[in-house]
C-alpha cells in the first residue's frame, strides 16, 4: 500500500517533472515567440508609421474627411491608427503562434474557434465605432442647436440623442456577435430604437437646418417670449 | 464640371436671340421671388436712363423654378410710354430679357454660375447683379455698379450702403476687419446683395471648379471678391446708397447667416492660404462716391437675451469651445461670462485671438466644420451685446474710429493666426 | 405705253427725285436742262421707277436751291424754255412716266414781283400779300427752322420801314394767307401748270401758311382749311392730279394733313427715314417698329411717302437728342458731314460702300408700306463731296459714263455747274450707268430687279403690314397682306449671320416662294419657322397656299 503509494507519487512526480520537462521549454519557446513578436509588431508599427508619415497620409485622409471621422470619434489620426493596429495585430498573431506551441489540449481548438469568430467580432466592432461616430456627431448637432436656439436644458436633448442612438449601436453589435438574441433588452432597443432613429436622423442629419428651425419654433416658443434679434448683414 | 450641360435648351434659345450685348444685369431671384417685377423695371429703368446705346440684357435668374418669370408678357417692342417724341433719355435698343429657372435645389451659387454662363454666351463686357430683396434699389445703383466694370474696366465692383451705426453688425465686427486683415484688402461688403464684374473675372469665375462646394453655393459673391482680390484683378467700391435692413423675420436666421459667411470666409481662407498668409497690413481700394456712411438714430433690441444666450452657449458648449479654442482663450471667455449683465464687455482683443482659434481650428478640422461655425453663434451673440450696450450713445464719426481700431486688432494679431494656422494638427485626448 | 386712267396712282407709284440741273446738259453750258432729260428718259424707264419728281426749276436768284422763286410761271433760262418743259412732259407721258413739279406757297423769293411791289409802299395793293409789323414782338416764341443763319423770324426792310415775317431765310417773306388775293393767285399758277399737264406738286412748307399770335403758328386750322380748300378745286376740274406733302412732323402731326381724305394725297413719312439707318447701326429693329406703331392710320385713299435720302440733308429734327447725338456720332464723324440738324451725305458713303447694306436699305424702302422715293443717282451707288458748300455735296452731277465729264456734259469740265465727283471710290470713271449696266450683278442691275418685283405686287403698295415678334431682335419681319396676296419680309438687320424662328402659326399650310429666284421653301407647320440669314441679307417670300 504504501508502495503504491510512494509509486504512485513517484509515477506523479515524474509526470510532474516529466510534463514541466517537456512545458518548460515549450513555455520559454512561447514567451520568446511573444516577445519576437512584440519587437517584430514595434519595429513593423514604426516602420509602417516613419512610411506613411512619409507618404503623407494624413493630409490625404484629411482631404478624404476621412480624419474629420477619427476626429469626430476621438481617435487618433490615420497615420497613428493605422501604426497601432498593425502592431496590435502583429503581435496578437505571434502570441497566438506562441500560444499554440504550448500545445495545451482543447486550447487549439480555442483558438481556431476565436479565429471563426473573428469576422462577427470585427463586424460588431464596426457597428459600435460608426454608432459612437453618429452618436457624438448628433448629440453635438442636437446641442448645438438647441443652444443656438435658445432651448432650455440643452443638454438633456443630447444626450437623449447618444444615448438612443449607443442602445441602437449596442443591440445591434450584440445581434450581430449571435449573443442576448432573446433579451427583452434587444428587442426593446431595437424597437425603441428604429423609431427614435428616424427622430434623431431627421434632428441630426437629414434636416439639421429644418429641425433646428422646427426646434426653435417648437420648444423655443414655450420657453422664451420672441426675442428680436439685430440684423446681422 | 466644365463639360456639365446645366443650362436649359430654353435658356440657350433666348440668349441665341439675344445674341451678344455690351451690358448684362442678373437678378437673383430666389431671395424673394416676389418683388422680381419691381426689381426687373427698376433694371430696365436703369439701362433705358444710362446706357442707351449699349447692348443691354436682363437676366432673371429664378432657383426655386417659379413660373413667373417677373417680365411682362410683351417683350421690348414698342414699348408703350417708350414714346420717342419725348425728349427723354431712353435706350436707342431693344432691352432684352431673359428668364432662366432652374429645377433642383436652389442656390445663389446656381444662379450665379447660370449669369456667368450666360454672360459668357453673350460675350458681355460687364454685368451686375441685384437682388430684389433689397428694398431701397434705384435705378442708379444699377448704373452705378455697371458704370467701373465697363467704362474703368475695374473687375470686381462691390458695393457701399449708408447704414444704421447698429446695421451690418456682423459686417462691422467680423466680416470686413477679418477680410481686411487677412487678405490685405479693405472691402467694406465683401457679402452683399449687389455687385458687378468683368468679363475677365466671370470667365475666370466660371472656369473654376468649386461649384459644389457649399460656400460658394450659398454665398457665391464672396468667393468672387477674395476670387479677384487674390488673382490681381483690379477691384473697387462704389457707393450706392442707403440700406435698410430686411423686414423682420425675411431673411434667414442669425444661425443660418453665421454659417454662410462665415463659414464662407473660412472656407475661403482654407482655399486661399497662399495669397494671405504673405500679406501684412492692408490697402484701401478705389472707391466712388463717399465711402461708407453711418448714421446713428437709436434702435430697439432685447439685449437682455442676448446676453443670456452668450452665457447658456459658453457653459453647455464647453466640451466643444474646448476642441476649438486654446485653454488661456476659453477661460478669458468664462471668465467674462460670469460677469454681471451691466459690467460685462467683449475686449476687441479676446474676440479676435478667438476668431483666429476659431479659423485655425476650421483649418484643422478639429470638429465638423459646419459645427465650428454654430458653435460661433453665442460667442457673437455676447460680442454683439457686447457692441450694442458699449456704442449705444456713441456718435456715427466715432463708430468710425471704433471700426478702424478693431480692423488694426485684426491686422496686428495677425501673426498669431498664421502661426496657429501652420502648427501641425493638435490631437485633443 | 401711254398712262393708265387711275386715280389712285400715286399708291403705286416709284418716284425718281432729281434736279434738272443735274441730269443732263444738253446744250454745253455745264448745266442740266430740259432737252437733255427728255433724252435720257428711257433710263428712267429702264429702271422701273414711274414718276418723276422735279425739284424747283423756276427762274430764281438761287439763294436756297431754287425755293426762292421769283417767277412762278416759267423756266430758268438755265433750264431751258417753257416749250422744252411741255416736249419733256409729253415725252415722259408718252412712257408712262408721270411728273410730279414743286409748289412753294407758302413764301416767295424777295426778287418776286410781288414782293417788290408789296415793299415799295404802304400803300401798295400788293402791300397785304406778305406779312408785316411794326414791331418784331409779333408772334414772339415761334421757333427758327434754320437756326445756323437766322436770327429772328422778322427782317427790317429798309425800303417801306418795317418788318416782313419769314419762316426760311430772311430773303423768303412768306405769303399772307389771309388775303384771299394770295390765295386766289396762287390757284392761278397752279392751274397754269395743271391745264400743261403735270400730274401733282409737292407743296413746299406747308404747316407755316398762316400765322396767329399765341401760337407756334404751325399746323394752325387756318392753313388747314388753305389745303382743304385747293384740295376741292383740284378734285372738281383736275381729278387724278396729286398734292404731295412736305410736313416735316411727328407721325401724328403729320395725320392731319390727310384730312379725312380731303386734304394731301400723299405726305412724307419723315421720322422713319432717320430710324431705318439707326436700326442698321444698332442692328436692332426697335426704332424702326417703334415709328411704325406709333403712326396713326391714315384715310384709305391717302399714301406715305417713303425715302431714304434726298436732296436736303438727313434731316434730325424728327428724333431725340440721344438718337441724334448716336447718328451723328455713327455717321457723320467728320463734323463736315453735318449742317443745320442734320447729314450732308449720300447712301452709298454712309454705308461705307457696302453692297449689302445699301441693298438692305432699298430693300426695306421697297417693302415697306409706302410710295418709295429714289434720289438720283442713289441706284448706281453716287458718292458725295462734303467739301462742297450748303447741301451741294449731294446734287453733283449725274455720273452717266466713264467719258468726258461723265457724260453729263460736253462743256469745259471747269465749266459744270459743280464738279464731279472723282475719287478712285465713287467716281464715275467706277460708278457710272454705263459700267452698271454692262454687268448683271450691278447695283443698277438689282435695283432694275428690285424695282421690277415691287411693281409686281400691288400687296407692296396697297396692303397691310403687321409685325412679326421674334425674339431675335436683329431680325425686323413683317407680313404685307392685300387680299390673297400674301408676302413675308425677313431682313437681318445685323453684321452678322442670324437664325430667327418666326411664328407663322396663322399661316399654317402657306408655302413660301422667295421673290427673286422663285424657289420654294419648306411649308409653314406648327413649329416656329427657322430661317437662317446671312449679315444684312433679306429674304421677301410671296405665301401662296398650294
Amino acid at each position: 500500500m504504501r508502495v503504491t503509494i510512494v509509486q504512485g507519487l513517484e509515477q506523479a512526480y515524474y509526470n510532474l517533472v516529466h510534463m514541466i520537462a517537456e512545458f518548460l521549454p515549450r513555455l520559454v519557446v512561447m514567451l520568446v515567440i511573444i516577445l519576437v513578436g512584440l519587437l517584430a509588431a514595434y519595429l513593423l508599427g514604426h516602420v509602417v508609421r516613419a512610411v506613411l508619415r512619409l507618404t503623407k497620409l494624413d493630409r490625404v485622409s484629411e482631404d478624404a474627411g476621412a480624419s474629420r471621422v477619427l476626429r469626430m470619434a476621438d481617435l487618433p489620426s490615420m497615420t497613428e491608427l493605422l501604426s497601432r493596429s498593425i502592431f496590435w495585430i502583429t503581435w496578437l498573431g505571434f502570441i497566438l503562434i506562441g500560444v499554440s506551441v504550448l500545445g495545451v489540449a482543447g486550447l487549439q481548438e480555442q483558438i481556431s474557434r476565436l479565429f471563426r469568430f473573428l469576422p462577427e467580432v470585427f463586424i460588431a466592432m464596426v457597428i459600435l465605432f460608426l454608432g459612437l461616430v453618429l452618436a457624438n456627431f448628433l448629440s453635438r448637432a442636437v446641442l448645438l442647436a438647441s443652444v443656438n436656439a435658445g432651448v432650455r436644458s440643452p443638454k438633456i436633448w443630447s444626450w437623449s440623442i447618444r444615448f438612443v442612438i449607443w442602445i441602437l449601436a449596442i443591440s445591434m453589435a450584440l445581434d450581430e456577435l449571435g449573443l442576448a438574441r432573446q433579451t427583452v433588452l434587444a428587442a426593446f432597443s431595437i424597437v425603441f430604437g428604429a423609431s427614435m432613429l428616424g427622430l434623431a436622423i431627421a434632428f441630426g442629419l437629414g434636416g439639421q437646418d429644418l429641425a433646428r428651425r422646427a426646434l426653435e419654433r417648437y420648444l423655443g416658443n414655450t420657453t422664451k417670449e420672441k426675442y428680436k434679434e439685430p440684423q446681422p448683414l | 464640371m466644365a463639360d456639365e450641360t446645366f443650362l436649359s435648351d430654353d435658356l440657350l434659345r433666348q440668349l441665341m436671340s439675344v445674341g451678344e450685348v455690351d451690358l448684362l444685369v442678373g437678378i437673383l431671384a430666389h431671395r424673394s421671388a416676389n418683388t422680381v417685377r419691381r426689381a426687373a423695371h427698376y433694371v430696365e429703368k436703369s439701362l433705358q436712363q444710362n446706357f442707351v446705346r449699349q447692348r443691354v440684357a436682363i437676366i432673371s435668374v429664378d432657383g426655386g423654378a417659379v413660373d413667373d418669370s417677373g417680365f411682362d408678357e410683351r417683350s421690348g417692342d414698342g414699348e408703350p410710354g417708350n414714346n420717342s417724341s419725348s425728349k427723354g433719355m431712353t435706350s436707342l435698343r431693344t432691352i432684352h430679357r431673359v428668364s432662366a429657372a432652374f429645377n433642383g435645389a436652389p442656390s445663389p451659387g446656381l444662379a450665379l454660375r447660370t449669369i456667368l454662363s450666360a454672360s459668357d454666351l453673350l460675350r458681355a463686357r460687364a454685368c451686375a447683379v441685384v437682388s430684389p430683396a433689397t428694398s431701397s434699389t434705384s435705378p442708379e445703383w444699377v448704373a452705378n455698379l455697371l458704370r467701373p466694370a465697363f467704362r474703368d474696366s475695374f473687375d470686381f465692383v462691390a458695393p457701399l450702403y449708408s447704414r444704421h451705426k447698429f446695421q451690418g453688425l456682423l459686417a462691422r465686427n467680423l466680416l470686413y476687419p477679418m477680410t481686411r486683415a487677412l487678405f490685405g484688402r479693405r472691402i467694406r461688403e465683401l457679402y452683399s446683395d449687389e455687385w458687378a464684374f468683368s468679363n475677365r473675372l466671370g470667365n475666370f469665375c466660371q472656369n473654376e471648379d468649386v461649384w459644389h462646394e457649399e460656400p460658394v453655393r450659398s454665398r457665391p459673391e464672396a468667393w468672387m471678391g477674395i476670387s479677384a482680390l487674390t488673382s490681381d484683378f483690379r477691384c473697387c467700391q462704389v457707393y450706392l446708397g442707403e440700406k435698410p435692413p430686411p423686414p423682420d423675420g425675411a431673411g434667414p436666421d442669425l444661425v443660418e447667416v453665421l454659417r454662410q459667411t462665415v463659414g464662407s470666409l473660412f472656407w475661403l481662407l482654407e482655399t486661399n492660404q497662399q495669397s494671405w498668409l504673405e500679406r501684412k497690413g492692408s490697402d484701401a481700394l478705389p472707391t466712388f462716391g463717399p465711402d461708407h456712411a453711418v448714421t446713428a438714430e437709436p434702435q430697439e433690441l432685447n439685449r437682455a437675451r442676448m446676453f443670456e444666450m452668450f452665457q447658456t452657449g459658453v457653459k453647455e458648449l464647453e466640451p466643444i469651445l474646448e476642441s476649438i479654442l486654446s485653454p488661456q482663450t476659453l477661460e478669458s471667455i468664462q471668465g467674462i461670462a460670469t460677469l454681471d449683465q451691466h459690467a460685462f464687455r467683449f475686449p476687441a482683443e479676446l474676440w479676435v485671438t478667438m476668431l483666429y482659434e476659431f479659423a485655425a481650428s476650421y483649418h484643422h478640422s478639429v470638429i465638423n466644420r459646419d459645427h465650428l461655425v454654430q458653435a460661433l453663434v453665442p460667442l457673437y451673440r455676447g460680442k454683439i451685446y457686447s457692441f450694442l450696450a458699449e456704442y449705444a450713445d456713441t456718435s456715427a464719426t466715432e463708430m468710425e474710429a471704433v471700426s478702424e481700431n478693431l480692423c488694426l486688432e485684426f491686422e496686428r494679431q495677425k501673426p498669431y493666426l498664421m502661426e496657429k494656422w501652420k502648427a501641425g494638427v493638435e490631437v485633443k485626448s | 405705253m401711254a398712262l393708265q386712267e387711275d386715280n389712285l396712282w400715286y399708291k403705286d407709284a416709284v418716284i425718281y427725285q432729281l434736279h434738272v440741273r443735274t441730269f443732263c446738259d444738253s446744250n454745253g453750258d455745264g448745266i442740266g436742262d430740259f432737252v437733255g432729260m427728255t433724252q435720257r428718259l428711257d433710263y428712267l424707264q429702264e429702271l422701273g421707277t414711274n414718276t418723276i419728281w422735279l425739284l424747283p426749276f423756276y427762274p430764281s436768284p438761287l439763294r436756297d436751291d431754287g425755293y426762292d422763286i421769283a417767277d412762278y410761271t416759267t423756266v430758268h433760262p438755265s433750264y431751258g424754255t417753257l416749250d422744252d418743259f411741255k416736249a419733256f412732259l409729253t415725252a415722259a407721258h408718252n412712257r408712262g412716266l408721270r411728273v410730279i413739279i414743286e409748289m412753294v406757297m407758302n413764301h416767295t423769293s424777295d426778287q418776286h414781283p410781288w414782293f417788290q411791289e408789296a415793299r415799295s409802299s404802304r400803300d401798295n395793293p400788293k402791300r397785304d400779300w406778305y406779312v408785316w409789323s411794326d414791331t418784331d414782338a409779333k408772334y414772339r416764341g415761334v421757333r427758327i427752322i434754320f437756326i445756323d443763319t437766322e436770327l429772328s423770324n422778322w427782317t427790317w426792310d429798309p425800303v417801306s420801314k418795317s418788318y416782313y415775317w419769314h419762316r426760311f431765310f430772311s430773303h423768303q417773306p412768306d405769303l399772307n394767307f389771309d388775303n384771299p388775293d394770295v390765295f386766289e393767285a396762287m390757284w392761278e399758277i397752279m392751274r397754269f401748270w395743271l391745264d400743261m399737264g403735270v400730274d401733282g406738286f409737292r407743296l413746299d412748307a406747308v404747316p407755316y401758311l398762316v400765322e396767329r399770335e399765341g401760337t407756334s403758328c404751325e399746323n394752325l386750322p387756318e392753313t388747314h382749311a388753305v389745303i382743304k380748300e385747293v384740295r376741292k378745286r383740284l378734285d372738281q376740274f383736275y381729278p387724278g392730279r396729286m398734292l404731295l406733302a412736305e410736313a416735316n412732323q411727328w407721325p401724328a402731326d403729320v395725320r392731319a394733313y390727310f384730312g379725312d381724305g380731303d386734304e394731301f394725297h400723299t405726305a412724307f413719312h419723315f421720322p422713319l427715314m432717320p430710324r431705318m439707318f439707326m436700326a442698321v447701326k444698332l442692328e436692332d429693329r426697335k426704332p424702326i417698329i417703334e415709328i411704325l406703331d406709333q403712326t396713326p392710320p391714315i384715310p384709305a385713299n391717302c399714301q406715305w411717302c417713303i425715302f431714304l435720302r434726298n436732296h436736303d440733308e438727313l434731316t434730325l429734327e424728327m428724333v431725340t437728342d440721344v438718337e441724334r447725338d448716336y447718328m451723328y456720332d455713327e455717321y457723320a464723324t467728320d463734323k463736315t458731314m453735318r449742317i443745320n440738324l442734320g447729314i450732308r451725305r449720300r447712301l452709298a458713303p454712309m454705308m461705307e460702300n457696302d453692297r449689302r447694306r445699301i441693298e438692305l436699305l432699298n430693300g426695306l424702302l421697297m417693302s415697306m408700306p409706302g410710295t418709295p422715293i429714289v434720289y438720283y443717282g442713289d441706284e448706281i451707288g453716287m458718292g458725295d463731296n462734303i467739301y462742297l458748300g450748303d447741301r451741294n455735296g449731294v446734287r453733283t452731277p449725274m455720273q452717266w459714263n466713264g467719258g468726258t465729264n461723265a457724260g453729263f456734259s460736253f462743256a469745259d469740265p471747269e465749266r459744270l455747274y459743280s464738279p464731279l465727283i472723282s475719287n478712285s471710290v465713287y467716281g464715275y470713271q467706277v460708278v457710272n450707268v454705263d459700267s452698271q449696266r454692262r454687268f448683271s450683278h450691278s447695283l443698277l442691275s438689282w435695283m432694275k430687279a428690285l424695282i421690277k418685283t415691287r411693281n409686281s405686287y400691288r400687296v407692296f403698295s396697297r396692303g397691310t403690314m403687321e409685325f412679326l415678334r421674334p425674339s431675335n431682335h436683329r431680325v425686323l419681319a413683317y407680313i404685307r397682306e392685300l387680299g390673297n396676296e400674301k408676302i413675308l419680309v425677313v431682313n437681318n438687320l445685323s453684321s452678322s449671320a442670324q437664325a430667327v424662328e418666326l411664328d407663322v402659326q396663322r399661316y399654317k399650310g402657306y408655302i413660301p416662294i422667295e421673290m427673286f429666284g422663285r424657289n420654294l421653301f419648306p411649308r409653314f407647320g406648327d413649329l416656329p419657322y427657322l430661317l437662317t440669314l446671312g449679315p444684312y441679307q433679306f429674304y421677301w417670300f410671296r405665301l401662296r397656299r398650294i
